[in-house]
């Protein structure tokens, strides 16, 4: 038995030779797997984790919202859209027969430019950024290899080209470039985020392998413009340019006790939805171009000297018979006015008796004036680009400055400059910056005049808009309107004022409603009305008219001027 | 002997709940991220909803809707009629 169990296991035992083989096949096999592995975990170490971790990690960004632009009711200026950008993978793009033009006509693109840009020799360009998601899903659906697509976002402004100078409008990259776009870049902007995520077989994300930077979406701007008054003023600045043959306009409307902007509008305009690479019209002419104001500065040089009691609003001054000689240079009005108070000579405009008024201060006390009435000052907007304005020191004024300063030469403002100015008459004295943005905290006046003489000019103004004043196509029926016309030349570069027949004008208004309780300021201008008259008071006056009547019915502003509301009825009933 | 057996055994469970765990946390992960994107997408399509009635309600189109479409304009002073 035991001999027998000593057969089997010799039976079963390796010859040496067995033995020895198998064990260096063994050992030669754990040397390759050894060698292997080391190669793998060695020598390719890098190598492989780099495709591993391209294969399951992946970078992510996370897209911080820009900002949004609202008016002053929450209705929207300006905010991003999603949009698709179309990108090509060069070496991997076949087209079928005919694909590739409809390829090209759905991008809007030349097949020369589309040829091009198959040949560039990057991996990865875009065909064409921000295009409109049915368009993006039909290019999709031509199932080119190598055309995919990416979400994007784009700046969209529903307003279009009527608040363009105020909102302005962001570039390609999100970026802000104009107006409070750029202004407020910063805040709309916000910060990007990222993660790092990891991915399984099936593409699912599975886990966050770093910690998630989170996006910080930008801010919310909300402005004191009101969208109804904006595009009411907008379409009267149009049909006003349009019908006097002008080359363009300006106009802002204030609310007179908060000095916040309701609307500020310019003629011609552009539309930020267009991707131009060169755009023309873009300045917000209200706060960037000056101008010599004219007779709309009269109110003030007239409120310096009542301030100073030279003057009281029955003083009688003599204008002759429309003109008069200071030195070298001669005064004119546009027709002889004879002696009048110095109401009328703001009722009439007359040039002559503001300059005897101005007689009577000393250059100081009306630089002075002009001064504290924000002229040659920011308002306190900041806009981009904003000017100051031009007055120069009263030391370096010539005698004749002394004098055209008073009625408007010699002296230039942007129109917000021009519609600040005004504000002491609507707040007994006191004048205020000017705001744009909701949450800027509001200032307070600074009084800049007293009650008494503020008063008395408002109701002399008030005199323009009627009967017998210049501004008579201003009045608005139900209230009571104070205003002030101003036709001034412009000044060419090389020909001064030009002569007679080559001049160009500026018909500018400047009109306060309700003046029991004052609760809008508009100034307006336009340059150079070739078409029927040039005045002030009959271009620039029914723009005020139309604007601030709808605003004044908008805010339920109650009516003042009953006694105007009965006239026009009767004026009416003539007609019918 | 009996408590390695034990022991070993809980090792294994325990290593069984920690893989079901993780594969848990992986599921409900990727359908939090499901969740997440569908939040975007909703922001984009609220935002364009918030662009579109924007757009839609503009004073310059309902101006031009009623002037042209409905032909509404205001009267002129000959077409009014004072009534007293």
């Amino acid at each position: 038995m035991r001999s027998k169990i000593k057969k089997n296991h010799e039976f079963f035992e390796l010859s040496k030779f067995r033995r020895r083989f198998t064990l260096l096949v063994l050992l030669t096999l754990f040397c390759i797997l050894f060698s292997r592995a080391f190669f793998l975990q060695g020598m390719q170490k890098d190598f492989l984790q780099q495709e591993g971790f391209e294969r399951s990690n992946r970078n992510i960004e996370l897209y911080a919202y820009r900002g949004k632009i609202y008016d002053r009711n929450n209705q929207i200026l300006a905010a991003s859209e999603t949009v698709r950008s179309i990108t090509l993978e060069p070496n991997r793009v076949e087209f079928k027969k005919g694909d590739k033009k409809k390829l090209a006509n759905l991008l809007e693109m030349k097949i020369q430019t589309l040829n091009k840009k198959l040949k560039t020799k990057r991996n990865h360009i875009y065909l064409k950024r921000k295009v409109d998601p049915k368009i993006a899903s039909k290019i999709l659906a031509l199932k080119i290899p190598g055309i995919s697509s990416e979400k994007d976002y784009r700046r969209t402004y529903p307003d279009q080209e009527i608040s363009a100078h105020v909102v302005g409008y962001a570039g390609n990259d999100g970026n802000g470039l104009e107006g409070v776009e750029y202004k407020k870049n910063d805040l709309l902007s916000g910060t990007h985020g990222y993660k790092k995520i990891l991915i399984d077989a099936r593409r699912r994300v599975v886990e966050n392998l770093s910690e998630v930077n989170v996006p910080i979406d930008g801010k919310d701007v909300h402005l004191t413009i009101d969208k109804r008054l904006q595009h009411i003023a907008f379409q009267s600045l149009k049909k006003t340019i349009d019908d006097s043959e002008a080359i363009s306009g300006s106009a802002i409307l204030i609310d007179s006790k908060t000095g916040e902007i309701l609307t500020m509008v310019n003629y011609p305009s552009y539309n930020p939805n267009k991707r131009m690479r060169k755009r023309t019209f873009v300045r917000n002419r209200v706060v960037t171009d000056m101008f010599e104001p004219g007779s709309t500065m009269k109110p003030i040089s007239i409120a310096a000297a009542l301030e100073k009691k030279v003057v009281n609003v029955n003083t009688k001054i003599d204008t002759g018979n429309g003109f008069y000689k200071v030195g070298r240079t001669l005064v004119t009005d546009t027709k002889p006015h004879g002696i009048i108070t110095v109401k009328e000579i703001l009722q009439t405009s007359s040039n002559i008796g503001v300059t005897k008024i101005a007689e009577k201060l000393s250059k100081k006390e009306l630089w002075q004036t002009y001064s504290n009435f924000g002229i040659g000052n920011l308002t306190g907007l900041n806009f981009p680009g904003e000017s100051k304005g031009i007055i120069r020191d009263y030391k370096k004024w010539r005698d004749r400055d002394h004098y055209s300063v008073s009625y408007g030469y010699s002296v230039s403002t942007t129109i917000a400059q021009l519609a600040r100015a005004y504000t002491p008459f609507a707040n007994k004295g006191e004048i205020k910056n000017l705001r744009l943005f909701k949450n800027d905290p509001i200032k307070i006046g600074q009084r800049v005049m007293s009650i008494e003489t503020t008063k008395a000019v408002l109701k002399m103004m008030e005199s323009v808009t009627k009967e017998g004043g210049t501004a008579t196509q201003a009045a608005i029926p139900g209230y009571r309107v104070a205003g002030k016309t101003g036709t001034s030349r412009q000044f060419i570069e090389g020909k001064g004022y030009g002569a007679p027949g080559e001049r160009k004008y500026n018909a500018s208004f400047v009109g306060i409603a309700p003046i029991s309780n004052p609760k809008f300021i508009m100034a307006i201008v336009i340059e150079d009305p070739t078409k029927g008259s040039n005045y002030g008071g009959v271009v620039a006056g029914p723009v005020f008219r139309k604007v601030v009547a709808e605003a004044l019915k908008i805010y339920s502003i109650p009516q003042d001027g009953i006694e105007i509301l009965d006239r026009a009825d009767e004026d009416e009933k003539k007609e019918i | 002997m009996k408590l390695n057996l034990i022991l070993f055994s809980l090792l294994i469970i325990f290593a069984l709940v920690k893989i079901n765990a993780h594969h848990l946390y992986r599921v409900n992960h990727h359908a939090l991220e499901i969740e997440k994107q569908k939040t975007i997408e909703l922001k984009d399509e609220q935002n364009q909803l918030l662009i579109e009635e924007s757009s839609k309600s503009g004073n310059g189109r309902i101006s031009e809707y009623a002037r042209n479409k409905l032909k509404m304009n205001p009267p002129e002073k000959k077409q009014k009629k004072l009534i007293k």
